[in-house]
C-alpha cells in the first residue's frame, strides 16, 4: 500500500507540550517527532507522563502549552471523534468495549452504517457491518467472530476488537496503551507480530510501555519519558537495556530482588479441591488443592480473569466456598466469616485498593483502624478511643512512608495510589497475621515503590509468616515466589518449585496448553 | 365470575396497564443510558398539569374537545419532557446522587403543581379550587371484533390514549434497538467510556434519554388524568410512577416483559375492585383493594431483584476527566 | 478538612436562593414577599403579630411551634442515620403512620394512666417504627430491592390498611378522622395555664434534643457509628474489613424507623390527637430537605429543621394575612431541597479548586488519574447501587 517515507517527513508532531493537572505537572516541555510507518515507543515508569502525552494526542486532554501538528498542520484536537477524523486511533489500557454487545455492535459504535428502511427510515445496518469487519479482520489476520458477545470472549479476543475498532475507522496513527500488561506471553509475541503486520500495511504505531523487552522486539525508535519530562529518543537497533532501564527510573536499578533460601516451616495454609462457584453457577475455580507453608512464598500466576482472585477472595472469606476445605494452623476455616478468619490470621491486600481496601471518603487516620476498630484498645465497650486510632496511625505513617497532604486527618481519597497501596499494606502488615495475602500488590506503582514493597514481602516470608501472592506480572511472580502453581480456567496446570519454570513454561501453563496432573487434584478440562 | 366482570376487568385493567408501560418505557430510555429515574412520579404530575392546564385553557377558548385532547397530550409530553431536563441538569451536570435528585424532583412536582394549581385557579379563572375539570374522555368500540368473547373487551370502550400508546411503545421499540441513537444510548448504561472514545457524547445522550423518559410519564400522567380521574389534582400523585419502576425492574429493563409486568398490576388493580363490587362489599373496602397493585409490587420484586440485571453503569457518574 | 464549614455556606446560600426564588414567584403574584416573610415569622411565634385571640400571645405561638418542629426533628435524624449508612428512607412518612395509628389504637383509646400511657406510646411508636425499617432494610439485604421502591410500596399500603381500619372501627363522624385520644396518653400537655395565657407543653421535644445528641454520639464515638458509616462510604470496603453489611443495613433502617415511629408518636399523639385517613404527612418528605440541608449531622439537623418548619408552620398564617396560597411554601422547601442535591457539586467544586491551589507542593509526582478533579462527590453521593446483594 503505502512506501516507507523519506527522514524528516514526519506524521506526528508534539512540540513544547506542556499539561498541568491539580498538583501535577503531568507533563513539561515535551517533544517527540514520529515518522510515517514506524513503530515509535514511549518508555517510561508508570505516572512518567506517557499516557497523559497520548491522552493529548487523541483528543481527551488539550495541553496547557505547546502545538501539536498532525501531517505537517497544525491541529486543536478537542475530543476523540476529532482525533478519528485525524485517523487517529487508540487502544487504552482499560478496554472501552460495551459488556453486552455483539463484536460488531462494539467496532461500528460511533461510526455505524445505516441504510434506508422504507426509503426513508434510518437504521443500523449490521449486516453490511459484520461483512465489513470480517473482511478487515482477515486483511491483518485479526481472527474474531463479529456475533459473539464481548462478555463472552478473552481478553486477547477483546483486546483484538479495540484494534478493529480502530481499522474499521481506517486509523493511521495507531496508539497502544500498555497493551501487554494483560497478555500471556504467547499472546504478547502474537500481538507484536499484529503492530508488526499493521507497519508493514503501513500504518504508524505508537506503543506505550514500560517493558524493556517489548520494545527492543518490535520498536524503531524509543522516546525516553521520566516525570513528564522526555530523557531522550533512541534508535531501538543495538540499544542497551541496561543504560535505558537507568535512564527510565533516573538511577542503576537493580533488575532482581535479593532474597535468600526459604526456609519452610510447619503448613499454614492448606486448601484441599476447593471449588467457588460465581451467581450464575459456573466454577470459576475447580477443585484446587495446595498448602502454603510458614516461611514460604507461594505465587498463582495465570492470565487474568482465570479464578486466581477468586481464590484468595474465597481464602480471606469474601467468597463462600461450594465445597472442598481450607485450613489454617490445621484448623476448618471454610465457614467462618471474613472478621472470624482475620481474627484466626489471615491478612489480605486486595487487588482493587480503592473499591475493597480503603473507605476513599474516611480520614487516612479511620482507614489505618479498618481492621482494628473492634479490637480493645480501638474501643472500650463500644465507645471508639480515638487517641489509639491517632497512635496507630501515626505509626504506621512514619513506619511505612506514607505521605499525604494532612497525615492521618487526609482524606484518602485525595491521596496518590502508591500512598494508598503504602496504607492498606502497613495496615495488613501489622496486623501480624500469620499468612499474607497479596492481590496484585504493586499494579500501577512506579519502580521505586515496588522495590520497596518486594522486600517487605520477602521481609515478611522470612520472618516466618506463609505469603499468598497473586500477580499477573511474571516478573514479579519469578522474583518473589518460592512455589508458583499456574492456574488456567479455574484449575492449576501445575505446582512446582519456582526454579523449576522457565518463562515460556509459565506461559504455556498460563494458556492451558501445558498441564501436569501430578500435583492438581484433577478437575482440568 | 360472569362476561360482564371479566370484561370490566380486561377494559379497566388495560386502561391502567397501558399508561404504567408508556412510563415504564420512559424509566428504560433513561436507565439504559445509565441515569437512574426516580422521577417518573413526578414527571408525570408535571406532564399531567401542563397538559390539564393546557386543555382547561383551551376549552374556556373554545376549542372543540378532540382537539383539546389532543392539545393536552402534546402539552403533557412537553411539559414532562421539560421538566425533566432538571433531572437531567441535576444528575449529569452538577452530578448529585441520582436517587436523591429523583426523589426531589418528584418533591418539587408536588409543590409547584398543586401551588400552580390553586394559584392559576384563583388569578386567571378567579376561582378557588385546586384542580382542573377535564372534559370526559370519549371512548372507542370497534364494531365487530368487540363482540368477541373476551378477547372482544380489548376493543370495547377503548380510550383513543391507549392506540396511541401503542404507536408510542412501537416507536420506541425502533428507536432503541434498530437506529444508531439507540445504539449508543444503550451503550451509554453498560460502558459510557466505550460511547465517549467512539466519539459519542455521553452527556447528551443520557439527557436525551432523560427526556425521552420525560415526555412519555407526561403522556401517561396525562392518561391517568383522563381516565381514572377525569381531572388534574393532587390526586394524581398514587405512586404509579413507582409501580412502573417496578414493571420494568420486573421486565428487566426489557420492553415486552415490562409489558407483561404492567398488565398484572393493571389486572390485579381492577380485579379486585370487580370483587369488592361483586361481593357487594362496602366501598371502604375498596381501600384494600388498592394495595393489591403495591402488595403484588413487593412480592414480585423479592422474586425478581436479585436475579434480574440492571444496566451495569446505572447511576454511576460519568466523568470526563476520570477517564 | 474543613468541610463542615464549606457545607454550612452551601446550606446558607441555598436557603437564600430558594428564598430568592419565593420572592420573584411572589413579585409576580403582586403580593410583598417582605411581609409574607414577616408573616412566616409571626406564624411560628417568633415575632409578635398586630392583635391575638384570649388566652393567646406570641409565647403561646412559639410553644405550639415547637411541638410542630418536635416530629421534624426525630424524622430528619430517622433520614439522616439512614443516609449515612447510604440508605435512603423515604418511607418515614408510612412509618410515621404506622406507629401513630398503633400506638393510638393501643394506648391512645385505653384509658391508661397518663404516667404509664406516655412511656408505653413512646416505646410502641418506637417499636413499630423499627420493625417497618427493618423490614425495608431486610428486603434490601435480602432480596436486593431497592429501598425506595419498597418504602413507597409501604407507604401506600399502610395508608390505605389504616385509612380501611379508621373508617370502619375508629372514625370520629364529625371530623371523619380517628376519634381523638385520651389526653392521658398524649405527648403535648394541652392548654396548661401559665400567666394568665395557655400554652401546648411539648414533652417530646427534650426526648427529640436527646436523641440527636444520642444519634451524634453514636455517630462519631461509637463502633456501630463507625460501622454504618463504612457501609455507607464503601459497601465493598466495608465488607472486606469484616464488618456485616447486611446486618448494618438493617440496624441502620431499624434504627431510622424507630426514630421516624417517635416522630410518629409525637405528631399524632402529640401535635396532633387524631389520624386522618388516605394522607400521608408531609413531614417525612421534607425531613429529607432537612436532613441534606444539615448535611445528615444531628446538630445541623436541628437548625435546618427549624428553619424548615419556621415556613411550614408560619405558612397558614401567611396565606390568611397575604392571599397568597400556603403551598408556596412547600415549593420553597422543594427549592430548598433542589439546591441541597446540588451540594455535593459545589463541594467538588470548591474543594479541587483548593486541591489546585494548594496541593501543588505535598503531592508526590505520578498518579494523574487519582488526583485529578471531582474528588469530592463524597458524602451524599454514594452511588445508589443496588447491585449484587452482599453476604453478610
Amino acid at each position: 500500500m503505502q512506501t516507507q517515507t523519506t527522514t524528516g517527513d514526519y506524521i506526528v508532531e508534539m512540540v513544547g507540550i506542556t499539561k498541568r493537572f491539580p498538583g501535577i505537572i503531568a507533563n513539561e516541555d515535551v517533544t517527540i517527532r514520529i515518522r510515517k510507518g514506524e513503530i515509535y515507543a514511549l518508555l517510561g515508569e508508570n505516572g512518567a507522563g506517557k499516557s497523559t502525552l497520548m491522552s493529548m494526542l487523541f483528543g481527551m486532554y488539550e495541553p496547557d502549552e505547546g502545538e501539536i501538528f498532525i501531517r505537517g498542520k497544525k491541529e486543536k484536537i478537542t475530543s476523540p471523534s476529532y482525533a478519528a477524523s485525524l485517523n487517529i486511533g487508540m487502544v487504552h489500557q482499560h478496554f472501552k468495549l460495551v459488556s453486552n454487545y455483539t463484536i460488531a455492535q462494539n467496532i461500528i459504535l460511533g461510526a455505524e452504517p445505516t441504510k434506508k428502511l422504507l426509503g426513508f427510515i434510518p437504521i443500523v445496518d449490521e449486516a453490511k457491518a459484520n461483512r465489513e469487519i470480517a473482511e478487515i479482520s482477515r486483511q491483518y489476520g485479526l481472527e474474531v467472530d463479529p456475533t459473539a458477545v464481548i462478555e463472552d470472549v478473552n481478553v486477547s479476543t477483546r483486546q483484538r476488537v479495540e484494534i478493529l475498532k480502530m481499522l474499521y475507522r481506517n486509523a493511521e496513527i495507531l496508539i497502544f496503551d500498555e497493551p501487554t500488561a494483560v497478555l500471556t506471553p504467547q499472546e504478547i509475541d502474537s500481538l507484536l507480530g499484529i503492530i508488526r503486520a499493521l507497519r508493514d500495511g503501513g500504518k504508524t504505531i505508537i506503543l506505550i510501555t514500560h517493558k524493556l523487552e517489548e520494545i527492543r522486539q518490535v520498536a524503531d525508535r524509543c522516546a525516553i519519558l521520566r516525570r513528564g519530562k522526555l530523557i531522550d529518543v533512541r534508535d531501538v537497533p543495538g540499544m542497551d537495556a541496561r543504560e535505558m532501564a537507568a535512564l527510565m527510573v533516573g538511577h542503576e536499578v537493580q533488575l532482581t530482588a535479593e532474597k535468600s533460601a526459604a526456609k519452610f516451616g510447619d503448613p499454614v495454609l492448606e486448601v484441599s479441591h476447593l471449588v467457588v462457584e460465581n451467581e450464575e453457577h459456573f466454577q470459576t475455580v475447580r477443585d484446587v488443592s495446595f498448602t502454603v507453608h510458614a516461611g514460604e512464598i507461594f505465587s498463582i500466576a495465570g492470565v487474568s480473569g482465570n479464578g486466581q482472585t477468586e481464590i484468595a477472595d474465597a481464602v480471606a472469606g469474601r467468597l463462600k466456598a461450594k465445597s472442598g476445605t481450607i485450613r489454617l494452623h490445621g484448623q476448618d476455616i471454610t465457614n467462618m466469616s471474613i472478621r472470624q478468619r482475620t481474627l484466626a490470621g489471615i491478612s489480605y491486600i486486595p487487588e482493587d485498593r480503592q473499591q475493597v481496601g480503603l473507605i476513599l471518603d474516611f480520614t487516612l487516620r479511620d482507614n489505618l483502624g479498618l481492621k482494628d476498630y473492634h479490637k480493645e484498645p480501638f474501643q472500650k465497650s463500644g465507645m471508639l478511643n480515638q487517641p489509639v486510632f491517632e497512635e496507630n496511625s501515626e505509626k504506621l505513617i512514619d513506619g511505612y512512608d506514607i505521605r499525604s497532604a494532612n497525615r492521618g486527618s487526609t482524606m484518602v481519597r485525595s491521596m496518590s495510589g502508591g500512598n494508598q497501596q503504602k496504607a492498606i499494606i502497613g495496615r495488613e502488615i501489622e496486623q501480624d497475621a500469620s499468612l499474607c495475602i497479596f492481590v496484585q500488590p504493586t499494579r500501577g506503582l512506579d519502580i521505586g515503590a515496588i522495590e520497596n514493597i518486594h522486600r517487605q514481602i520477602i521481609a515478611e516470608r522470612d520472618k516466618g509468616k506463609a505469603v499468598l501472592l497473586i500477580s499477573l506480572e511474571l516478573d514479579e511472580v519469578t522474583e518473589l515466589s518460592d512455589t508458583i502453581a499456574v492456574i488456567y480456567s479455574g484449575a492449576f496446570g501445575r505446582i512446582a518449585p519456582a526454579e523449576d519454570y522457565t518463562t515460556s513454561m509459565l506461559g504455556e501453563y498460563m494458556m492451558g496448553v501445558a498441564k501436569d496432573n501430578a500435583k492438581n487434584g484433577g478437575g482440568n478440562e | 365470575m360472569n362476561s360482564t366482570m371479566i370484561n370490566n376487568i380486561i377494559i379497566d385493567g388495560m386502561t391502567f396497564a397501558l399508561p404504567l408501560f408508556i412510563m415504564a418505557i420512559g424509566g428504560i430510555f433513561s436507565e439504559k443510558s445509565g441515569i437512574t429515574n426516580l422521577a417518573l412520579e413526578g414527571l408525570q404530575g408535571m406532564g399531567a398539569f401542563i397538559g390539564a392546564l393546557a386543555a382547561t385553557l383551551a376549552a374556556a377558548a373554545g376549542v372543540p374537545d378532540d382537539s383539546t385532547r389532543i392539545l393536552a397530550f402534546l402539552f403533557a409530553a412537553l411539559g414532562g419532557g421539560i421538566y425533566a431536563c432538571l433531572h437531567a441538569v441535576l444528575c449529569i451536570k452538577f452530578k448529585a446522587n441520582q436517587v436523591i435528585s429523583g426523589v426531589v424532583i418528584n418533591i418539587l412536582a408536588m409543590a409547584l403543581t398543586s401551588f400552580l394549581t390553586k394559584a392559576i385557579n384563583r388569578t386567571v379563572f378567579g376561582a378557588a379550587s385546586d384542580k382542573f375539570i377535564l372534559a370526559v374522555s370519549k371512548r372507542i368500540t370497534i364494531p365487530g371484533i368487540s363482540r368477541i368473547p373476551v378477547l372482544g373487551a380489548f376493543f370495547t370502550n377503548v380510550y383513543p390514549f391507549e392506540f396511541l400508546i401503542i404507536v408510542v411503545a412501537f416507536l420506541a421499540w425502533f428507536v432503541l434497538y434498530k437506529t444508531t441513537f439507540g445504539l449508543r444510548l444503550r451503550a451509554c448504561g453498560d460502558n459510557p467510556g466505550a460511547v465517549d472514545a467512539a466519539g459519542g457524547d455521553v452527556a447528551k445522550l443520557r439527557f436525551a434519554g432523560v427526556v425521552v423518559s420525560g415526555a412519555l410519564s407526561g403522556i401517561a400522567g396525562m392518561c391517568f388524568a383522563y381516565s381514572i380521574l377525569a381531572k388534574f389534582s393532587g390526586d394524581i400523585y398514587m405512586g404509579y410512577g413507582y409501580l412502573s419502576i417496578a414493571g420494568y425492574i420486573f421486565g428487566n429493563w426489557s420492553l415486552l416483559p415490562t409489558l407483561a409486568a404492567c398488565l398484572i398490576f393493571g389486572f390485579a388493580r381492577s380485579g379486585g375492585y370487580e370483587l369488592v363490587k361483586a361481593l357487594g362489599m362496602p366501598s371502604a373496602y375498596s381501600d384494600l383493594v388498592m394495595i393489591l397493585p403495591y402488595v403484588l409490587t413487593l412480592f414480585l420484586l423479592i422474586f425478581l431483584s436479585k436475579k434480574n440485571q440492571a444496566p451495569k453503569a446505572l447511576g454511576e457518574i460519568y466523568d470526563k476527566s476520570k477517564r | 478538612m474543613n468541610n463542615g464549614r464549606l457545607y454550612r455556606r452551601i446550606a446558607v446560600a441555598a436557603v437564600l436562593l430558594s428564598l430568592l426564588a419565593g420572592t420573584v414567584l411572589m413579585l409576580i403574584l403582586g403580593k410583598n414577599p417582605f411581609l409574607a416573610y414577616y408573616n412566616l415569622l409571626q406564624g411560628s411565634g417568633l415575632a409578635p403579630k398586630a392583635k391575638y385571640a384570649a388566652a393567646r400571645s406570641m409565647w403561646t405561638d412559639l410553644s405550639s411551634f415547637i411541638d410542630f418542629w418536635t416530629p421534624m426533628i426525630f424524622a430528619a435524624l430517622a433520614c439522616a442515620v439512614a443516609m449515612k449508612t447510604g440508605l435512603f428512607n423515604i418511607g418515614i412518612s408510612g412509618q410515621m403512620l404506622v406507629a401513630g395509628f398503633l400506638a393510638t389504637i393501643t394506648i391512645g383509646y385505653s384509658g391508661l394512666s397518663a404516667y404509664l400511657a406516655k412511656p408505653l406510646v413512646i416505646l410502641i411508636g418506637m417499636a413499630a417504627g423499627m420493625a417497618v425499617g427493618a423490614l425495608i432494610g431486610f428486603l434490601k439485604y435480602r432480596f436486593n430491592i431497592n429501598e425506595v421502591v419498597s418504602s413507597i410500596m409501604l407507604n401506600y399500603i399502610a395508608e390505605y390498611i389504616i385509612s380501611f381500619f379508621i373508617q370502619t372501627r375508629f372514625v370520629d363522624p364529625v371530623s371523619r378522622q380517628s376519634k381523638n385520644i385520651g389526653a392521658a396518653a398524649r405527648l403535648t400537655l394541652q392548654d396548661v395555664a401559665i400567666g394568665g395565657y395557655k400554652f401546648s407543653i411539648p414533652l417530646a421535644f427534650v426526648l427529640a434534643v436527646i436523641a440527636c445528641v444520642l444519634v451524634k454520639i453514636m455517630l462519631d464515638r461509637t463502633v456501630l457509628g463507625y460501622e454504618l458509616k463504612a457501609v455507607g462510604a464503601n459497601r465493598t470496603a466495608a465488607g472486606y474489613a469484616g464488618i456485616r453489611v447486611g446486618r448494618s443495613m438493617i440496624v441502620s433502617m431499624a434504627i431510622s424507623g424507630a426514630l421516624a415511629g417517635l416522630a410518629g408518636v409525637s405528631y399524632y399523639l402529640g401535635y396532633f390527637a387524631s389520624i386522618q385517613p388516605k394522607v400521608l404527612v408531609s413531614t417525612g418528605f421534607d425531613s429529607i430537605a432537612v436532613c441534606l440541608l444539615g448535611s445528615s449531622d444531628p446538630v445541623g439537623i436541628l437548625f435546618s429543621s427549624f428553619l424548615i418548619q419556621v415556613i411550614a408552620k408560619g405558612s397558614t398564617y401567611m396565606s390568611s394575612q397575604q392571599g397568597l396560597e400556603s403551598e408556596i411554601v412547600s415549593v420553597i422547601t422543594g427549592l430548598i431541597l433542589l439546591f441541597s442535591a446540588c451540594s455535593a457539586f459545589f463541594m467538588g467544586l470548591v474543594v479541587s479548586r483548593k486541591n489546585a491551589k494548594n496541593n501543588t507542593k505535598d503531592l508526590r509526582f505520578g498518579d494523574e488519574a487519582e488526583t485529578a478533579p471531582a474528588a469530592v462527590t463524597a458524602a451524599v453521593n454514594r452511588p445508589a447501587e443496588d447491585k449484587g446483594g452482599e453476604e453478610a
